[in-house]
This record gives C-alpha cells, sequence and structure tokens, in this order.
C-alpha cells in the first residue's frame, strides 16, 4: 500500500462510522440500501467486467435469498442463520444447474436467456403463494440480531450490513487478482485463445455464475430482515435491471465502482423524486447521459480525468 | 525407426458438401521442424483446427504420442502440450502484456476457484510463481520494456512474439504456428525464423503453416497441400523444383 493511501483510508473509514448518526434517518435507510445493493451488484459486476457476461437473472437468486429468510423464520421459527445459509445453498445449485445449459449460449442470446429465467422465477414467487404468500408476501420478519446485539435501526443494521459489503468486496477482489481472475479476463478477450492455453471456459463461466447467485442469495437475506415483509413484486423483472445498472453506472471492472453504482441507483431515484412527477424522466435520463458519456462508468470517466489533469500539472513543471 | 509425435492418417473434412480435406495422411517427428504450404484455400488452417480439437474431423485419425485424440477437447490437448497460435494474432487486448504471458502460464498450476476467493497461501504462492515465470518469459522474448502496456497498444511483429511467448511459457512440446509471418516486415520475419530455430533446438516439435516460401525453409520437411490434398513433400528445395507445385504456385 502507498503511504499516501493510508491517511484517506483512515478518514474513510471516520466518515463511514459517522455517516449514520449525522445523515437523517431516510438517508441512513438508503445507506443500507446501497450496502445490499453493492454485495448484489459485485456478483453482476465480476461476470460483466470479468467474463463480458450480460446477467439479468440477479432478482431471482435475491428473491430466494429473501424467501428463504422470511420462511424459515416466519414459518419455521428458525434462527436467521439458518435463513441465509438455506437461501445461499439454493441459489448456487440452481446457479449452477441452470447455468450448465444456459452459459453455452454468448452475447446477446445468454442475456435473454438469463432474462427469461428471472421473469420465470418472478412468475413462480408469485404463483406458489403457499410457499411466498403470493402478492400479500410474507411478514414481521424479525430483525438480526448479532451476539446479543438487536440490529433494529437502520444506524444499527448498516454497520452490519457494511461489514458484509466489505466482506464480499474483499472476496471478489481476491478473486479478481488471482489465477482464475487471469483466466476470466483473458476469456473476456479472446475466449479461442484462451481455449488453446487450456482454460476451460464453461467450467469458469459456471462457477462465477455460482459466486454471482451466492452474492445476489446474502444480498436478498440482508433485504428481508432490513425491511421485515416480502412481496413478489421486489423480485420482478425490473429488478433484475436495475441490478445490471450497478456495474455498467460505476464501472463494471471496478469493485470500488459497484459502491458508486449502488449509490446511484438508491440515491438518485430518491433526490429526484422531490421534483415531482418527472422524477422517473429525469432519472432515466441520468442513466442515459452516463452510459454514453462515460463507456467504462463513473469510476472510469474519474480514472480518465485523473490522468489528464496529472499530464497538465506535469507538463507545467516541464 | 521412433513412433512419430503427432501422425495423421486419411484425415478428411469438409464444409456443407464441400470437401476441403482429402485423406491427408503425414507425420510429425519428435524434435522436428514440419511445414506445410498450400495456396489460400487449400485446407491448412482446417488442418490445424482438427490437431488442435477445433474442429472434428470427418474421416481418419489423428495419433499424438501414440494415443488417438478422439474426442479430447481443445483443453486436454493444451494440457498434453500442443499449443498453437493463429492466423489473426489472438491477444488479450485489454490486458497488459505480462498478463498475457501470465495466462500462459496458469496451466502449469492448480488452484480451486475457492482458493482464490478466499486467496490462501497455496493461492498466493500460485500467482507469485506465475508471475515469475511470465516476468523471466517477458526477458526471453525481448517484452519486457512492453510489459505493462495494454495488449492492444502492440504492433502486428510485437502481437506475433507475445503470441509465441505465450504459448512457449506453456511449455509445449508440439508448437503450431498458423501463418505467423502474416502482417510483418522483413526483418520481423527474420527475427522470427531465428526464434523458431531456437524453440526448436530447446526441444520443442514445430508445426509451421505458412504460404511464405522464405520463412518455410526452416522446416526440414514440407507438404505442399492443394485443394485439401497433399501433392508434394520433401525439403523446400525438392519443393521448389516439383513441377505439380511450379503449376500451383507459379502458374507454369
Amino acid at each position: 500500500m502507498k503511504p499516501r493511501t493510508l491517511p484517506w483510508l483512515a478518514l474513510g473509514l471516520v466518515v463511514w462510522a459517522a455517516l449514520p448518526f449525522i445523515v437523517p434517518r431516510y438517508m441512513a435507510d438508503l445507506l443500507v440500501f446501497t450496502g445490499i445493493y453493492t454485495v448484489a451488484g459485485l456478483g453482476i459486476g465480476l461476470l460483466l467486467g470479468h467474463c463480458g457476461i450480460v446477467n439479468l437473472a440477479q432478482a431471482t437468486f435475491y428473491g430466494l435469498g429473501a424467501y428463504a429468510s422470511a420462511y424459515c423464520t416466519v414459518m419455521m421459527g428458525l434462527p436467521s442463520i439458518v435463513g441465509f445459509i438455506v437461501g445461499a445453498v439454493i441459489s448456487m445449485v440452481l446457479a449452477y444447474v441452470i447455468g450448465r445449459p444456459i452459459l453455452r449460449l454468448t452475447g446477446y442470446f445468454l442475456a435473454l436467456g438469463t432474462l427469461a429465467l428471472s421473469a420465470i422465477a418472478s412468475a413462480l414467487f408469485f404463483e406458489w403463494d403457499w410457499l411466498t404468500g403470493g402478492t400479500l408476501g410474507i411478514g414481521g420478519i424479525p430483525k438480526l440480531d448479532v451476539f446479543g446485539f438487536l440490529l433494529d435501526r437502520p444506524s444499527r443494521y448498516y454497520f452490519f450490513v457494511w461489514i458484509v459489503a466489505f466482506a464480499c468486496m474483499a472476496v471478489a477482489h481476491n478473486l479478481v487478482d488471482s489465477r482464475t481472475g487471469l483466466m476470466l479476463r483473458s476469456m473476456r478477450d479472446s475466449s479461442t485463445a484462451a481455449a488453446a492455453l487450456s482454460i476451460d471456459l464453461q467450467a469458469l463461466r459456471t462457477k462465477v455464475f455460482v459466486v454471482c447467485a451466492l452474492f445476489g442469495s446474502l444480498a436478498g437475506s440482508l433485504f428481508a430482515h432490513h425491511v421485515s415483509f416480502v412481496s413478489t413484486q421486489s423480485f420482478t423483472v425490473d429488478r433484475s435491471i436495475s441490478f445490471l445498472l450497478i456495474p455498467v453506472i460505476g464501472g463494471a471492472t471496478s469493485i470500488p465502482g459497484i459502491v458508486v453504482g449502488a449509490l446511484f441507483v438508491t440515491f438518485l431515484p430518491e433526490l429526484l423524486s422531490k421534483l415531482g412527477d418527472i422524477h422517473q424522466i429525469l432519472f432515466g435520463l441520468a442513466l442515459v447521459a452516463v452510459v454514453v458519456l462515460m463507456p467504462e462508468g463513473l469510476v472510469g470517466a474519474f480514472g480518465k480525468l485523473r490522468t489528464r489533469f496529472a499530464k497538465r500539472e506535469g507538463g507545467g513543471h516541464g | 525407426m521412433a513412433e512419430p509425435l503427432l501422425a495423421l492418417r486419411e484425415v478428411g473434412h469438409s464444409f456443407g458438401g464441400l470437401s476441403v480435406l482429402r485423406s491427408v495422411t503425414f507425420d510429425v517427428p519428435e524434435g522436428g521442424i514440419i511445414g506445410l504450404i498450400g495456396p489460400n484455400g487449400s485446407g491448412k488452417t482446417t488442418l490445424f483446427n482438427i490437431v488442435t480439437g477445433y474442429i472434428r474431423p470427418l474421416a481418419g485419425t489423428v495419433t499424438y504420442r501414440g494415443a488417438a485424440l478422439g474426442r479430447d477437447t481443445i483443453q486436454q490437448r493444451g494440457l498434453n502440450g500442443l499449443v498453437r497460435t493463429f492466423q489473426t494474432p489472438q491477444v488479450f487486448e485489454q490486458m497488459t502484456v505480462l498478463e498475457n504471458v501470465m495466462v500462459g502460464c496458469t496451466k502449469l498450476t492448480r488452484t480451486t476457484m475457492l482458493q482464490d476467493l478466499l486467496r490462501t497461501p497455496a493461492s498466493r504462492g500460485q500467482m507469485r510463481e506465475i508471475r515469475e515465470r511470465a516476468e523471466a518469459g517477458c526477458e526471453r522474448f525481448g517484452l519486457t520494456a512492453l510489459r505493462d502496456l495494454p495488449a492492444a497498444s502492440l504492433t502486428a511483429g510485437q502481437r506475433r512474439i507475445l503470441e509465441i511467448a505465450r504459448a512457449v511459457v506453456g511449455e509445449p512440446r508440439l508448437l503450431l504456428l498458423d501463418e505467423p509471418s502474416s502482417g510483418l516486415n522483413v526483418q520481423e520475419i527474420d527475427d522470427l525464423r531465428d526464434w523458431i530455430v531456437r524453440l526448436n533446438e530447446e526441444g520443442i516439435t514445430v508445426l509451421l503453416v505458412s504460404h511464405d516460401m522464405g520463412l518455410m525453409t526452416v522446416a526440414r520437411t514440407v507438404h505442399t497441400l492443394y485443394f485439401g490434398e497433399i501433392i508434394a513433400s520433401g525439403d523446400m528445395a525438392a519443393i521448389q523444383r516439383d513441377p505439380r507445385v511450379r503449376e500451383v504456385y507459379l502458374g507454369v
């Protein structure tokens, strides 16, 4: 680590710790959602930025996590950790079983395949009301209790969610920075050449899809314990699309970019909603602006700006 | 006579009823440099794709180290030491030169995704080994000055060398080079020739596809492919004297 980054890191940590106490309650609530969306977005970012795969199915795994937590705690009275684990296991198994066949597809066809998965899952969440409660949903999901601390307020849950989010970011970073990460990026750039170097494309893509589903399910469980009520409308194709936006906006190859993207999709609609009915149009325009003007996402654009300034400064001295 | 490293027997293939290879039979002896020439569309690249597993032949057998390749995947063939380059160099454009070479080393080590996710000591150790091997590879192929540049910024000649470096760090036994001189200038072709000779002296068997007669003089035996059939075989001097080859190439 460069010595210059250490003070910045310390400052960031202080701001992070103070944030839920200095902002209004609704913002603390949004920050919790940012953390949850970061976890869900990380998986999509790995697929998009490092494998070149568009995944429009994340709401499926998000829903599985949320319903597993809701069902296990409310209907069966089990401890919350069981819900997390059941959701994660079901999501990973489903991702493996479905991933094997559909990850043979590439490009648009694969994106459509994942979209179909999300549409089917969303219909099943609606139809299987004995399990999900249908449109009425499942309410009364208990707040999390971690070692005797009841996380019953956004300012408390904030810390738990973000510690999970940071852990997931660390894991994603490990993957990108490893032998597997090298193989993933090579596959994204040229699958033909990657195969010639003995890289098993199919197995790798399936594994990353499973990791992505794990993150999705984890985010879903966190969501269920935050809002205490889950119903079908939270797990529609729309939600899959907004999850996909996170890495697209923030920058798919960058892990901090996922946080930026998650902030964008949680805060901007909320801030714009104060402007009345046109807020959806404005959000749409902001989205188009980012995608058109900053193809590498906000983090990519920031990086470019910084190199440009650095060059200018260097020129001034010389 | 010792068993050949690679043996093709009566290999045939067609695309949509159009026959592109007809009963092609030849051997690649261990330690040799074998050339394959022929005009465009004569089936050279198809033959390469068959040997490396990108296409399954409709007829005939390909034997490598005494065993039929059959349904072996591209990856299995690669792990057994059969490594190719491409007619248009396929570098990983968004990765740096060093990272490209590192990808070539990944097949020599084994980590599971779980180890990589958790950055276990084994995972870190293997990554360090990959990096060291790749750095040595860059040094050897004169790519050290370029190593932190994205591969997209390289010239055609540099891409060629990078592709060969990336293949060689994976310790191939049989290196298959598909039109390695296309897009290169005279000096670069000379360097390429030197590399082929040097790698061969180190024990790598080479199968070279090209229609560059100059480069082909490195090959000890050259087979001429014309419309899917071998019409002449021998050293380059014999090939150049062959009346059928002269007819195909020079129209005399």
